[in-house]
């Protein structure tokens, strides 16, 4: 079902951009997995999101690239409430999380986060850091959760570190730590707030070997990013967004290959001539 | 060795001894060891200064537990050469400035080695010395203050007389002090964790009114008492508390001596303590919770924990670590600040001393044995703590294993 239905949505969000409005008409239709109505958000007097429209459908690997500043990171800290809008909506499968007595708690065990700066539990081993959450909302038993956590850590190469302290690990071995982590809980997506963004070059690539393969077994993904070429090649629709607002959408190569914008070009332009740091492996759509 | 370090360096004043130890002793095993156990151009210069305290020691009349007799005169004999041997180092070292590590005959390897054997005899003489004059001399004026029927004029045996005299006032004081300070403690840390759950509360979206309206009520209630108890001395605080309490006995139709047994002076210090520790206490952990980095609380929150389960699974558990030795800290200060407690009677260390004080009419010994015996209490309370707190800090030692 999500083949076809990804690749008939990647186009139509462009348009919603274009004509507002027609994001209440996706109502009648399947509901996206997320769906983000006229969010504005300032702090202080600083307006950050000044009304985003957008929308993620299931098994759809996002990206949202732009400047320091266009407002990036707020619009996916809104998405699971870490941040509160001030006004607008955030649907998930069609619950208001925005909604006066939404249970958010519960609706965030769904939605799994991956920081920039890791913020692994320092006070917990790797395999600690795994359970903890499981354990304390999920009420599965301590072996269970505990297989599940290898399980995850296998997959993201970490499985003989389980009794580590957390604060040896490597910047690259603390977010993969941080990924498996989300993963216990069995999200239906995964927001990456600029997860590759504290490590070095050098590292950078095992972090996203690993998201790769997360979205190549077909979890939904939005990803905050500045790696150009893990956009250009894992995503199935990237965002540009300016000043705090969605300034541009549609596939990598609509968007890198024929950008519409003006600003779009600008900020492209920057990275055309940084060599590709990743392979060519495209996913899914 | 000399010959080949003599281009580079013949201008430049030399070290006594050459730095020769083959293997550089290793850090940890601290200054004190090292200066010991090196060959090193202060061998003459520090053993010296030692050798000089022995000579002092010597100067002190002999007591009736002196067990030294003719060999201390032996051992001031030794310590003197000595000195008269560095005198002579010192000389030869003034008089050959610029080349004396080249040809004076005592940095020569070999000397230098006899040099530091020696020293460790003269070490030797200067601790029996200070044995047969100091810890000897000590006891005997112990032996005949107790043995003594006055009150002795001299500041050390009147001291020692009048401790050893009021020994039972002295020690029901010094437990007093102790139970106040610790069950204090105790009872503040108690009162502290709830008090800053109140303090830290912060309204979450998913909590309905009441439990909003109880958080903002609860942190202001923190924040109040906070601000009163820190911003009174301790004092007022518990001149206030006994007779408020009595006030409070006396309403419900008590006579006095039934009052005074339940609300007797201790308890009232007690609570006094309690309650003046738990504000300061509250702060201290208030802000170990505060400097836990955000990003945990929100880890925690993302995973779909609630505001309570990520205080309590992971940052409360990192911001008691932080809070650890401000919180110890507060035992050692509540020892010195229950001496206060002892105007409104509690018959703890200071009330003891001023009652001793008062018995014999001398001031300054008692105060004097007082000020030791509050220092030994901190001394002790605090490296019990440092050893607690390092118990609570234990390492990971597994290893790391390489990354893949």
């Amino acid at each position: 079902m999500s083949e076809m239905n990804t690749g008939s949505r990647a186009m139509e969000p462009s348009e919603n951009t274009a004509a507002p409005e027609t994001a209440t008409a996706v109502d009648a239709a399947v509901e996206p997995l997320i769906r983000v109505e006229d969010l504005h958000k300032s702090f202080g007097s600083l307006k950050v999101l000044k009304g985003i429209d957008f929308s993620v459908e299931p098994r759809e690997v996002v990206t949202i690239i732009g400047a320091s500043g266009s407002g990036k990171s707020t619009l996916l800290r809104c998405i699971n409430l870490l941040e509160t809008p001030d006004s607008g909506h955030v649907w998930f499968h069609g619950q208001d999380l925005t909604g006066e007595h939404t249970d958010v708690n519960a609706l965030r065990t769904h939605i799994g986060m991956v920081f920039q700066g890791f913020n692994l539990f320092n006070n917990k081993d790797v395999l600690d850091n795994c359970t903890l959450a499981p354990i304390a909302l999920k009420k599965c038993d301590k072996a269970e959760a505990e297989r599940r956590a290898l399980e995850n850590l296998e997959a993201v190469g970490l499985s003989e570190f389980a009794h580590s302290d957390v604060k040896k690990l490597s910047g690259g071995q603390k977010q993969r730590v941080a990924i498996a982590r989300a993963l216990c809980m069995e999200p239906e997506i995964m927001l990456f707030d600029e997860p590759t963004s504290a490590l070095d070059p050098e590292i950078v690539g095992e972090v996203l070997e690993v998201m790769r393969t997360l979205a190549s077994n077909g979890m939904t993904m939005v990803v905050v990013t500045h790696e150009m070429a893990f956009a250009r090649n894992v995503s199935d629709r990237v965002v540009f967004m300016d000043k705090g607002v969605i300034a541009e959408q549609g596939t990598p190569d609509e968007l890198f290959g024929d950008p519409k914008q003006p600003r779009t070009r600008e900020f492209l332009a920057r990275y055309l001539d940084k060599p590709a740091q990743d392979s060519p492996a495209p996913a899914g759509a | 060795m000399s010959s080949d370090q003599l281009p580079e360096t013949t201008d430049a004043p030399q070290p006594d001894a050459p730095e020769q130890e083959a293997e550089r002793p290793a850090r940890h095993k601290g200054r004190l060891v090292t200066f010991v156990t090196a060959t090193h151009r202060y061998v003459l210069l520090g053993t010296s200064a030692f050798a000089l305290l022995g000579v002092l020691f010597y100067i002190q009349p002999a007591s009736s537990w002196s067990f030294l007799g003719g060999i201390a005169d032996v051992l001031v004999g030794l310590c003197l050469g000595w000195m008269v041997f560095s005198l002579i180092a010192l000389i030869y070292k003034l008089t050959h400035w610029s080349d004396y590590g080249q040809v004076a005959p005592m940095t020569k390897p070999k000397a230098a080695l006899y040099l530091r054997y020696v020293s460790y005899v003269i070490w030797a003489c200067v601790i029996m010395l200070f044995i047969d004059r100091g810890v000897m001399g000590f006891c005997s004026l112990v032996e005949s203050a107790i043995a003594s029927d006055t009150n002795p004029t001299d500041f050390l045996s009147s001291a020692v007389y009048m401790v050893y005299e009021s020994r039972t006032i002295f020690a029901s004081g010094i437990l007093t002090t102790i139970e106040l300070a610790v069950f204090g403690t105790v009872i503040a840390f108690g009162l502290a964790l709830l008090m800053c759950f109140l303090r830290i509360q912060t309204p979450d979206r998913s909590d309905n009114d009441a439990s909003k309206f109880l958080k903002v009520v609860g942190c202001g209630f923190a924040k109040v008492y906070s601000t009163i108890v820190r911003g009174t001395p301790m004092m007022v605080q518990g001149l206030i508390i006994y007779f408020a309490g009595f006030a409070a006995f006396k309403g419900t139709g008590m006579s006095v001596t039934q009052i005074t047994g339940v609300w007797s002076f201790f308890v009232a210090g007690l609570v006094t303590i309690s309650l003046n520790s738990t504000a300061y206490m509250m702060e201290v952990l208030r802000s170990g919770i505060e400097a836990v980095d955000p990003g945990q609380a929100e880890a925690a929150r993302s995973l779909g924990l609630s505001q309570w389960q990520a205080m309590s699974k992971v940052v409360f558990p990192q911001g008691i670590k932080n809070a650890i030795p401000a919180l110890s800290n507060e035992l050692v200060i509540n020892i010195k600040d229950s001496s206060v407690l002892s105007v409104i009677g509690v018959f703890d260390l200071m009330y003891a001393t001023t009652t001793v004080a008062g018995i014999y009419y001398r001031q300054m010994e008692v105060y004097c044995v007082a000020a030791v015996c509050y220092l030994i209490l901190t001394m002790v309370a605090s490296k019990l703590l440092t050893i607690f707190s390092n118990k609570l800090d234990v390492a990971q030692p597994d290893a790391v294993p390489s990354s893949n």
